[in-house]
């Protein structure tokens, strides 16, 4: 590749040594004859902490050792080797494969005779789900996302607003792309940030409202930089909006439908998902506010006048299935969802058993969406954190 | 009852006397000859023991040749005729005993106190008989001593009403070579084609029990077995012995006394039985109070029948002898029957134990037994059991010998073998006085000396096997911990180099596999595994993963 930029060569080097440095220590172990092992951080729940003071799910200390000499975890050390190995490859190589071309790059068939002579095949890995788990291996093991080694997935979310980005050698203005919006890269942390005008970010969970905000010219009027991760957030996107938070200090606002799946969308952008606590350090972005749709919103709340009107929650409202029951359950043991605010919400949820998708907000009026719901819950602090 | 009535029963009833070759002729399967499947296989069983009687017990290595030959083939109403000829290089017949020896029910040299296969003086006879009634055919003879310089040969009949030999022919030629031994010569009917695999399976259990004989089978089809001699080891022959105190009935001492030369009670003890010295006679007759220097002729004569009984009772009482002498017995030994049992099976596993020697009744005996363990053995659903008695193989009445009774009482799981089996189980019993159930000596009585010895033997062996087995599955599990682990060595070694090339030295050359590191990693497997000792050998853990690298292909 010939217009490979500085930031982007920089970045494969310094990620590139620590590769190199990790395995230079196995090798010299393997060179005295010690048990080959590796060290990860162990991924599970039990090894899981919310990290309080900066409020956010982090990896705890546990470390699992993956010994070659055990035979059951021989296999895996294997696959953890060889795919440090392909990463490795594509890094020094300047390459972007996406984690279905490591899963190719890695698959092959070890041929080999069992105890009765008889001719056996073994694939390195079967399914992607075994080379993807080899990606998280080397992650946590080394320290560094997949982000940080160059290794592309699906660009799900998107950003407009009154921005402007240098990706690669390109200069984008995020407020020149017309109906369209800018696809949040693989590689967010190789974007730079060029200059702005813009006082808040306001997170849409699902696209379509993304794109009618737009076109309503919402982010022109409040001086917003609106993203969506399109549903459940890709990893850049909660790395692009973590980015928004941290370096141009601008408050984040997460709206989502009023239900347990959409609390738990913007419990990924604050804190981190269960299973990649690892990443949660550079994804979360503990200060996000979830501004609605809340059940006060749906049905008003002490001197707080509802949004909708008796016949508009008669037409909108979706009466609760035992799976949103029990997902809002699972939700009151975090502690992050144990505040006295979100305690009223799940009360609510549970005491009415309704869910509103925020489509009915928008099909009440766009404009009074946009214009009147989004901009009054801002000015009047009605968010919860 | 009146005494008219008693006559007229003894009116209906008319008494006479039979001869002991026409008991036999008209009972035959007492002595095995119930059919002419039978008979075809006993025959050639009391010829071939009778060969090895006159061979390994006086030091000689068998050569024996069988032959079958169908000299009429089977009608609607009639079997088969065959000729059976069986040669020995063995010590030969008298020639003035030939006679009697094949000619005479209950005539035998065997009638001593001495381990060889043959006791009853029948066996020859009852084949002959047999032959006889079959096809009024003669046997024909023909026999030489190692010293002899004549060959002799005699052609007869029984007389069955007489129990005599009727010579039909006889004569002698000048012997021009140094051969000696026997050769007989017998027409019967018969039914080879059942009789067969039997026939054949006892050969092979000949073979495996004398592996220093060598067997020659020829077939009415035509096909040959051959057996050749593997080993020149011969087992030291049984000797004669005097008999013990314990093993004597009152008949029996009345004969011996009538026979004896001694004469005080105190000689006749020492002289006649075996191990008893002075000290211990004199304690004994004390004991029951006999006189030492009274003349033993004295006790069959009239009105001593009360002093006899208790000399009787107390020599088969007194626990003041030692027991009987077992050196007279020849066991097989642990070493020819391992042999025997490799050259038949090719085991994976094999041991064999000759136990010390025991008695019963004042009979001496050895009990050995032999174990092998998978190869080619066919598994099924209990352990093939081989039963010897003096060398000879039980082929028949399996379920009512008492080696059968041991071994189908064994729970083999806790020798951790699972069923199906690949287990034979042999049994070999020496003995100057062998307990068959039968004349046809086709299975062993349920002596209880005899089977808590059978039982001591198999379990002992099992319990070597199952420390075997044990090692054996250790083995097998970390020879799976070698291809498990071994199988990734190239891929790794492959990965780690590929890692271990700085970016900055990144070149065309540097992807080749680091043969360094696939030899430490071997260096380190290998180190993890220590292979478990099996008969004081152990397997080297490196030659193991070395043989499963060089097999392993990377597909790219
Ligand atoms: N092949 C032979 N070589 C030498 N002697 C033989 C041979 N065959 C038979 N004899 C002699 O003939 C005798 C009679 O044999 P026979 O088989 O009838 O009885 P046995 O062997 O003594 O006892 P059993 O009835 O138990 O077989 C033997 O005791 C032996 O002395
Ligand atoms: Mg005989």
């Amino acid at each position: 590749m010939s217009h490979i930029d500085k930031i982007d060569i920089a970045a494969r080097k310094k990620v590139a040594e620590i590769f190199y440095k990790k395995f230079m220590e196995l090798n010299e172990e393997i060179s005295k004859e010690k048990p080959p092992k590796l060290e990860i951080p162990m991924r599970t729940f039990a090894n899981t902490e919310f990290d309080i003071s900066k409020g956010i799910l982090k990896l705890g200390i546990k470390k699992i050792e993956r010994n070659f000499l055990n035979m059951n975890e021989s296999k895996k050390f294997m696959q953890t080797l060889l795919m440090a190995s392909i990463i490795y490859q594509a890094l020094v190589e300047n390459e972007y494969p996406t984690i279905r071309d490591l899963y190719y790059r890695g698959k092959h068939t070890i041929l080999y005779k069992d105890l009765n002579g008889r001719l056996k095949e073994e694939n390195t890995w079967e399914e992607q789900s075994e080379s993807d788990a080899s990606i998280r291996d080397v992650e946590v093991m080394l320290g560094l996302l997949r982000e940080d080694m160059l290794i592309l997935s699906k660009e799900k979310g998107k950003v407009v607003g009154n921005m402007r980005i240098r990706s690669g050698n390109d200069v984008i203005d995020l407020s020149k792309l017309g109906h369209g919006a800018y696809a949040i890269e693989s590689t967010p942390d190789l974007i730079e940030f060029l200059d702005y005008d813009a006082e808040m970010v306001l997170v849409v969970e699902k696209d379509a409202v993304f794109q009618q905000l737009h076109r309503a010219g919402f982010w022109q009027k409040y001086k917003a930089l609106l993203v969506t991760g399109a549903g459940q957030p890709d990893r850049a996107t909660r790395r692009f909006v973590r980015r928004l938070h941290d370096e141009l200090k601008l408050p984040v606002y997460i709206l989502t439908d009023s239900d347990p799946y959409g609390w738990y969308i913007y419990s990924v952008f604050k804190v981190g998902s269960i299973q990649l606590s690892y990443e949660s350090e550079r994804l979360a972005t503990p200060k996000a506010k979830f501004l609605g749709v809340s059940m006060s919103d749906i049905f008003g709340y002490g001197t707080k006048k509802a949004y909708l009107s008796e016949e508009e929650r008669r037409n909108f409202i979706i009466k609760a299935k035992d799976l949103d029951i029990k997902r809002a359950k699972e939700l009151t043991r975090y502690s992050w969802f144990k505040s006295k605010l979100w305690k009223r919400e799940i009360d609510m949820f549970m005491d009415k058993k309704a869910k509103l998708e925020i489509e009915a907000m928008a099909s009440k009026g766009l404009k009074f969406l946009a214009f009147q719901y989004i901009p009054e819950k801002i000015q009047t602090n009605d968010w919860i954190e | 009852m009146s005494t008219e009535a008693e006559e007229k029963i003894k009116a209906q009833e008319k008494y006479r006397e039979m001869s002991i070759a026409e008991f036999f002729a008209k009972n035959k399967e007492l002595a095995g000859f119930s059919n002419p499947t039978r008979a075809l296989y006993q025959t050639i069983r009391e010829l071939v023991e009778n060969s090895l009687d006159a061979t390994d017990t006086h030091n000689i290595l068998p050569e024996i040749r069988i032959s079958l030959k169908e000299l009429e083939p089977a009608t609607e109403d009639k079997p088969a005729k065959y000729e059976v000829a069986v040669e020995d290089n063995g010590i030969g017949v008298p020639p003035n005993e030939i006679a009697n020896a094949f000619g005479k029910v209950l005539y035998s040299s065997k009638y001593v106190i001495r381990q060889t296969r043959g006791m009853y003086g029948l066996g020859i006879k009852a084949a002959i008989l047999y032959s006889q009634m079959t096809t009024g055919q003669p046997v024909f003879i023909v026999s030489s001593m190692d010293s002899s310089e004549n060959i002799y040969y005699r052609k007869l009949l029984i007389d069955i009403k007489k129990n005599e030999p009727i010579i039909i022919e006889e004569g002698q030629l000048i012997k021009k070579n140094n051969w000696h031994g026997t050769k007989v010569y017998l027409t019967l009917e018969g039914d080879w084609t059942r009789a067969k695999p039997k026939v054949i399976e006892y050969i092979k259990r000949i073979a495996l029990i004398s592996p220093y004989a060598e067997i020659i089978f020829e077939t009415p089809d035509n096909e040959i077995f051959y057996f050749p001699r593997v080993t020149k080891k011969i087992p030291k022959p049984p000797s004669e012995a005097k008999p013990h105190p314990h093993g004597i009935d009152i008949e029996q001492l009345k004969s011996m006394i009538s026979f004896t030369k001694t004469k005080t009670l105190l000689e006749f003890m020492t002289e006649e039985f075996q191990s008893i010295g002075e000290v211990t006679a004199k304690k004994f007759l004390e004991s029951i109070g006999l006189d030492p220097n009274m003349n033993p002729k004295s006790l069959i004569e009239k009105g001593n029948s009360k002093l006899l009984q208790t000399l009787s009772a107390g020599l088969r009482t007194y626990k003041g002898f030692r027991p009987p002498r077992s050196e007279y017995l020849s066991p097989i030994g642990e070493e020819l029957i391992e042999v025997g049992l490799k050259r038949l099976f090719n085991p994976e596993w094999v041991k064999a134990i000759t136990r010390q020697a025991k008695a019963y009744e004042g009979h001496p005996f050895i009990v050995e037994a032999g174990i092998a363990y998978g190869g080619n053995i066919i598994p099924s659903e209990e352990p093939v059991l081989l039963r010897y008695a003096n060398k000879i193989p039980l082929l028949y009445e399996e379920r009512e010998d008492v080696s059968y009774k041991v071994v189908s009482s064994i729970n083999w799981k806790i020798y951790n073998i699972e069923e199906p089996m690949p287990l034979v189980v042999l049994v070999h019993v020496a003995s100057t006085k062998i307990p068959y159930k039968g004349v046809g000596k086709e299975s062993l009585s349920e002596v209880s000396e005899l089977e808590s010895e059978i039982k001591n033997a198999v379990q002992e062996i099992a319990r070597s096997l199952r420390l075997y087995i044990s090692k054996k599955n250790s083995e097998h599990i970390l020879r799976e911990k070698i291809v498990t682990i071994s199988k990734y060595i190239p891929e790794i070694a492959r990965s780690l180099s590929i890692l271990s090339i700085h970016p900055d030295k990144w070149g065309s050359n540097g992807k080749n596999i680091d043969k360094d590191l696939i030899e430490k990693l071997i260096k380190i497997v290998s180190k993890s595994v220590e292979f478990p000792k099996i008969d004081g050998k152990e397997e080297d853990p490196e030659k193991v993963v070395r043989s499963v690298i060089a097999n392993v292909k990377l597909e790219q």
